[in-house]
C-alpha cells in the first residue's frame, strides 16, 4: 500500500541558493502519526511549509497517495487532500469561529465538505463560542479552530506545525488528545514539534531533521529512550 | 444648519464611495492606490460614452428624465456599463503594472500608483479634452423640506437625494457582500493574513482580482454621481484624491464602515468650514482634517492598533 505522505529528497528554501532543506525526506502512512523532530533551525518548519506549497522545492517529490503534488500552488493543497495548520496567526481572528468554519466548508467542493456540527461535536469549546472572534479566544481555543478549519475541508493527511507552542501544558495535553481523536476518524497526521516528551507520547513513529535532512527515524516508543535524539539535539552525530 | 449638513452629506456620500473603494485596496493589495481618484474620472467619463450608446441604441438619441430625476433610466443603465468598463480598466492596469510589482515592497507600487494616475488623467484628457461635460441639462428645482425659519431651511434637489439614497444602499450591498457571501469571507481573510488564506484554500489572486473590480466599480458609482450632482471633468477625481485619503485615514484604513464614517465627516467639515472660512479653503479642510486625524489618532476611529 502506498504511503498516505512522502517528501522525497526535498531541497528548497525561500531564497535561491540558501538551501534550508538538503534532500530531507521522509513518508507517513495511512492513519500513523509522525512526529517531526530536530533542533532549532533543522529545517521541520519549512519541511512542511515546502509540502504545503509555500516554500519553493528546487528538487525532489511530495506524493499524496501515490500521487505527485510537487508545485501544486498552496490554496490548490486542500482539493488534493492535504491540510495544514501553521504555527502561529492560524485563524483568521478578524472573522468569528464559526466564519473561519464556513469559510474553509465553502471553499471546497460539497462532496469533500465534512459538516460544521460535526466539527463543533469533535470541539465542544468552540461550539459554545461559534459567534466570538477567532482572536478573542484563548491559544488552546485557537489551535483547536485552527485543526478543525483544516478538517473542514476532509484532508486525508492533516501537517501541524508545533500545536503545543505557546501553550500551558494543561492544554497542550486537551490539544494532544484531540489530535488523537482526529486520527481515530481516519486522518493522518503529520506533526512538526519542539515539545519532544510530548509529541513522542502522541505519535506512532518520529523523523529527526538535522540541517535540513533526516538523521534519525524510528518508532516513538523506542526513540524516546534512545540517546542518539538528546545528542542531536546537542549538536552530535547520530 | 441643516442646508451645510445636508450639502456635507451629499459630498461626503461622494467621498465614501471612493473611500471605501481605497481603503478596500489598501487592505488587500497592501498599498496605497493613488489611481483610485482616476478610476472615479474615467467611471464618469466612460458613463458620457456608455450613455451616447445606450441612447444611440434605444433611438431617439433623446433622454426623458426619469420621475423627478433630470435624468432618465439610460444614465442608471450608462453607471452599470461604466462601472464594468473602468472594472475593467481596473484590471488591465492590475495587470500591466501592479501584478509585476506585486513582490517588490509597497513604496514600489504607492509610486507606481501615482505614475498610472498620471498616465489614466492625460489619457481622458486626451480622448475627452478639458472642456467640462454633463450628462443632462436638464434644469432642476430644489424642493423645500424645511421651512426657512427651522435651523436656516432646507432644500434639496431629487438628484442630491438619490445621491445619498444610492450611497447607502451601496454601502450596505458591500457590507453584506463582505458579511455574508463566500468571496467577503474570502476576501477579510486574505486582508488578514493572505498566506494562511492561502492554506484554506483561498484562490488569493482571484481575490485581489476581485477587489479590483469591486473597488473600481465603486469608484465609478461615485465618480457618476458626482457628475450629476455637477460636472465632468478631468480632474474630478484629482480633486478629490485628498478627501479620499483624509476619509479612509479618518475611518480607519481596512475598515469599510469607517471610510463610510470618515467620508460623511470628511464632507460635514468641507461643507462647515464655508460658513467660516469661505468656499475658497474649503478644499484645505481636507488637509486639516488629515493633519489632525495623524496627530491625535493615527489608526483612524475603527483601525486596529497596529
Amino acid at each position: 500500500m502506498s504511503n498516505a505522505l512522502a517528501l522525497e529528497s526535498i531541497e528548497g528554501g525561500y531564497e535561491p541558493g540558501l538551501p534550508i532543506l538538503r534532500g530531507a525526506s521522509l513518508c507517513v502512512a495511512p492513519g500513523e502519526i509522525v512526529a517531526l523532530l530536530g533542533p532549532n533551525g533543522a529545517g521541520k518548519s519549512t519541511l512542511v511549509k515546502a509540502a504545503a506549497g509555500l516554500v519553493p522545492i528546487w528538487s525532489g517529490r511530495v506524493t499524496l497517495a501515490g500521487r505527485d503534488i510537487t508545485g501544486t500552488p498552496a490554496h490548490r493543497m486542500v482539493h488534493q487532500g492535504l491540510g495544514f495548520v501553521p504555527q502561529t496567526e492560524n485563524v483568521f481572528a478578524n472573522l468569528s469561529v464559526l466564519e473561519n468554519l464556513q469559510l474553509a466548508a465553502a471553499l471546497v467542493e460539497r462532496a469533500r465538505r465534512r459538516e460544521i456540527g460535526e466539527m463543533f461535536a469533535l470541539f465542544p469549546d468552540l461550539d459554545r463560542q461559534r459567534k466570538l472572534a477567532a482572536g478573542r479566544l484563548s491559544g488552546g481555543q485557537r489551535q483547536m479552530l485552527a485543526v478543525a478549519r483544516a478538517l473542514v475541508a476532509s484532508p486525508t493527511v492533516l501537517m501541524l506545525d508545533e500545536p503545543s507552542a505557546g501553550l500551558s501544558p494543561k492544554f497542550v495535553g486537551t490539544v494532544f488528545e484531540r489530535l488523537r481523536a482526529v486520527r481515530d476518524t481516519g486522518v493522518t497526521i503529520l506533526l512538526v514539534e519542539q515539545n519532544v516528551k510530548a509529541a513522542l507520547a502522541l505519535a506512532d513513529r518520529a523523523v529527526v531533521l538535522v540541517e535540513g535532512r533526516e538523521r534519525l527515524e524510528g518508532r516513538a516508543a523506542d526513540l524516546a529512550d534512545d540517546r542518539r535524539l538528546a545528542g542531536l539535539y546537542l549538536g552530535e552525530a547520530a | 444648519m441643516l442646508q451645510l449638513i445636508a450639502d456635507g452629506l451629499i459630498v461626503g456620500s461622494v467621498i465614501a464611495l471612493g473611500a471605501v473603494g481605497l481603503t478596500l485596496t489598501y487592505s488587500i493589495l497592501r498599498f496605497a492606490n493613488f489611481g483610485q481618484g482616476e478610476f472615479m474620472t474615467w467611471g464618469a467619463y466612460l458613463a458620457i460614452t456608455a450613455l451616447a450608446f445606450v441612447l444611440a441604441v434605444t433611438g431617439g438619441g433623446v433622454m426623458e428624465p426619469l420621475g423627478p430625476f433630470s435624468f432618465g433610466w439610460q444614465l442608471l443603465a450608462a453607471l452599470v456599463i461604466a462601472a464594468g468598463l473602468t472594472a475593467s480598466l481596473a484590471l488591465l492596469v492590475d495587470w500591466a503594472l501592479f501584478r509585476r510589482l506585486r513582490r517588490g515592497n509597497a513604496i514600489t507600487l504607492v509610486i507606481a500608483s501615482f505614475g498610472a494616475a498620471l498616465a489614466l488623467r492625460n489619457l481622458i484628457q486626451f480622448l475627452y479634452g478639458t472642456l467640462p461635460e454633463y450628462y443632462t441639462r436638464e434644469i432642476q428645482i430644489a424642493i423645500r423640506l424645511v421651512p426657512r425659519d427651522t435651523l436656516g431651511g432646507l432644500r434639496v434637489t431629487p438628484d442630491q437625494m438619490l445621491v445619498v439614497g444610492l450611497t447607502a444602499v451601496t454601502v450596505l450591498g458591500l457590507h453584506l457582500l463582505l458579511t455574508r457571501t463566500t468571496l467577503g469571507r474570502a476576501m477579510r481573510a486574505t486582508s488578514q493574513n493572505p498566506a494562511l488564506a492561502r492554506v484554506a484554500g483561498v484562490d488569493v489572486e482571484g481575490v485581489i482580482r476581485s477587489t479590483w473590480i469591486i473597488g473600481a466599480a465603486l469608484a465609478a458609482v461615485a465618480g457618476v454621481l458626482a457628475g450629476v450632482v455637477g460636472q465632468v471633468r478631468p480632474m474630478l477625481g484629482f480633486d478629490l484624491l485628498l478627501p479620499l485619503f483624509a476619509a479612509a485615514i479618518l475611518g480607519g484604513i481596512g475598515s469599510v464602515w469607517g471610510a463610510v464614517a470618515g467620508g460623511f465627516i470628511v464632507g460635514l467639515a468641507e461643507s462647515f468650514s464655508v460658513p467660516i472660512f469661505g468656499a475658497e479653503y474649503r478644499a484645505a479642510t481636507a488637509f486639516i482634517v488629515l493633519i489632525l486625524i495623524l496627530l491625535l489618532r493615527p489608526r483612524g476611529l475603527f483601525g486596529e492598533r497596529g
